[in-house]
């Protein structure tokens, strides 16, 4: 994964891009936060939500992993099935510190 | 459309990284971006700002898009504003839903911001056109029965072009014109003209090429489209056989670059920092005679402390000497190393200084602007 080349992708410049992901790791925490307290409260329309707002704003800035597995965890959410979802909110963190070290990096 | 001209867009998305992704690159084009987080946020800037154009998330929660859109469409104010409405890919019977509640268009998510760009600007360019634009401004300009007064734009206007200018005027009608406008915070347009001949009320014929700049220089049209307009226009309301040569030139500084336009006119003289001048050399029709026409055209990436400079051939002709500007261009290009140090305020005066040191030479009005990046 490289910032630089995402960033091109969008047409924005690095600094522009750095801005943008900076806003989308808070938001990102806070929808993975929002999972785990759906989990825990056995709710899962909560959870389709934040599922959906991560999906969306991981596939905007083209981390199209993230997004996809955040689509996955919707579709389920939808069917009211929570099966797993410890393992899917480990993986999204692990996802998301991945994102958080290539900006420590710059 | 703002006071100065520029286009507004209200952004409505409870997400702020959304909103984040549709302002960076909308405002690069030069729009202005008022942002709202919900409905009644959105309801109440609409009617405030009066926008020109509103992007809406459907999925928000509390008061939805849909609900929002409702309002404006019931509203005397607001109901001509043209609204694209973002939705998920998958999400057909809310596209079909906002199309029936009076959306022009919907951009999916995860949307790409060059899309967005696109979309935006061609909704706006429709959202003019349904306005009758050209035929508008033609009526208009025909009924200007008196020349109001042309005033020429100095360098104080504004600063942030920074710009020099050189005006003389030879004859009462003088046949040169010039505008300095700024289309939106970081971008400019230079403009310089020459009318054909200067037999009638040139003043009424620059007020009206002001009027035109103004009307179509705008972060929605492409530098070619606003010319092209304006020709449009000009051949329209412009007496048969008078027309004009004009440079024009768009100075994105945000994305650190400029677009010449030609039309008929002698090449702008360009110098790079810590670079040689040189003359960009393109071929264009003249504006206000055939509704066909083809401009030159060439983008170039600039730097701080570039300059360029536009003139009217009136410096570096002569018809006693029997001189045309393409041969007397190179006159240019050694007064522009010359005045390399010289503030660009001041520059174009020591061009003419150089050129032609007692103004005895002068045969026809004359214009030389200069700007610096």
């Amino acid at each position: 994964m490289d910032l630089k080349e995402l960033g091109e992708n969008l047409g924005l410049e690095l600094d522009e891009f750095v801005e943008i992901v900076k806003l989308f790791v808070s938001t990102a925490d806070s929808d993975i936060e929002k999972i785990k307290n759906a989990i825990w409260k056995k709710d899962a329309e909560s959870a389709s939500e934040a599922a959906h707002s991560l999906k969306g704003s991981a596939g905007n800035l083209g981390f199209m992993e993230m997004s996809d597995i955040a689509l996955n965890a919707e579709k389920n959410a939808s069917d009211n099935n929570l099966t797993g979802f410890e393992d899917v909110t480990k993986i999204l963190t692990e996802k998301l510190n991945e994102v958080k070290s290539l900006l420590q990096k710059l | 459309m703002d006071r100065d001209g520029q286009l507004s867009i209200l952004v409505v998305d409870d997400n702020p990284l959304n909103v984040k992704m549709l302002e960076t690159p909308l405002a690069k084009e030069g729009y202005r971006i008022i942002t709202a987080n919900d409905g009644p946020d959105a309801r109440e800037k609409a009617v405030l700002e009066h926008p020109d154009m509103i992007l809406l998330d459907i999925k928000m929660p509390g008061e939805n898009g849909f609900d929002v859109i409702k309002f404006l469409k019931n509203n005397a104010s607001t109901a001509s504003i043209p609204v694209l409405f973002l939705t998920g890919v998958s999400e057909i019977n809310s596209k079909l839903e906002g199309f029936d509640l009076g959306a022009v268009d919907y951009i999916t998510k995860p949307f790409h911001p060059l899309e967005v760009i696109a979309r935006v600007g061609l909704h706006l360019k429709l959202s003019i056109a349904t306005n009758s634009l050209i035929a508008s401004q033609a009526e208009k300009l025909k009924q200007i029965t008196e020349a109001q007064t042309s005033l020429l734009t100095t360098p104080d206007q504004h600063p942030k072009a920074n710009f020099g200018v050189e005006y003389i005027a030879l004859q009462e009608a003088g046949g040169d014109f010039y505008e300095v406008l700024p289309v939106s915070d970081e971008i400019y347009v230079y403009f310089i003209a020459d009318f054909s001949g200067h037999d009638i009320s040139t003043s009424y014929l620059t007020t009206s090429v002001k009027a035109l700049l103004k009307q179509n220089c705008s972060p929605i049209y492409q530098p070619q489209e606003s010319i092209k307009m304006i020709n449009d226009v000009l051949v329209e309301i412009l007496p048969t056989g008078k027309y004009l040569t004009a440079s024009y030139v768009m100075l994105n500084k945000k994305k650190n670059q400029i677009t010449i336009i030609n039309a008929g006119h002698p090449p702008v003289c360009y110098i790079p920092v810590g670079g040689e001048p040189e003359l960009i050399q393109l071929r264009g029709d003249v504006i206000g005679i055939f509704k066909d026409v083809l401009f030159g055209s060439r983008t170039i990436k600039v730097s701080k402390g570039d300059r360029f400079f536009l003139y009217t051939d009136g410096i570096i002709e002569s018809s006693q000497k029997k001189i045309v500007w393409t041969e007397g261009a190179d006159k240019i290009l050694k007064a522009c190393r010359v005045v390399k140090n010289i503030p660009i305020r001041h520059a174009p005066k020591k061009i003419l200084e150089h050129i032609c040191p007692d103004l005895t030479c002068l045969e026809d009005d004359i214009v030389i602007l200069g700007f610096e990046v």
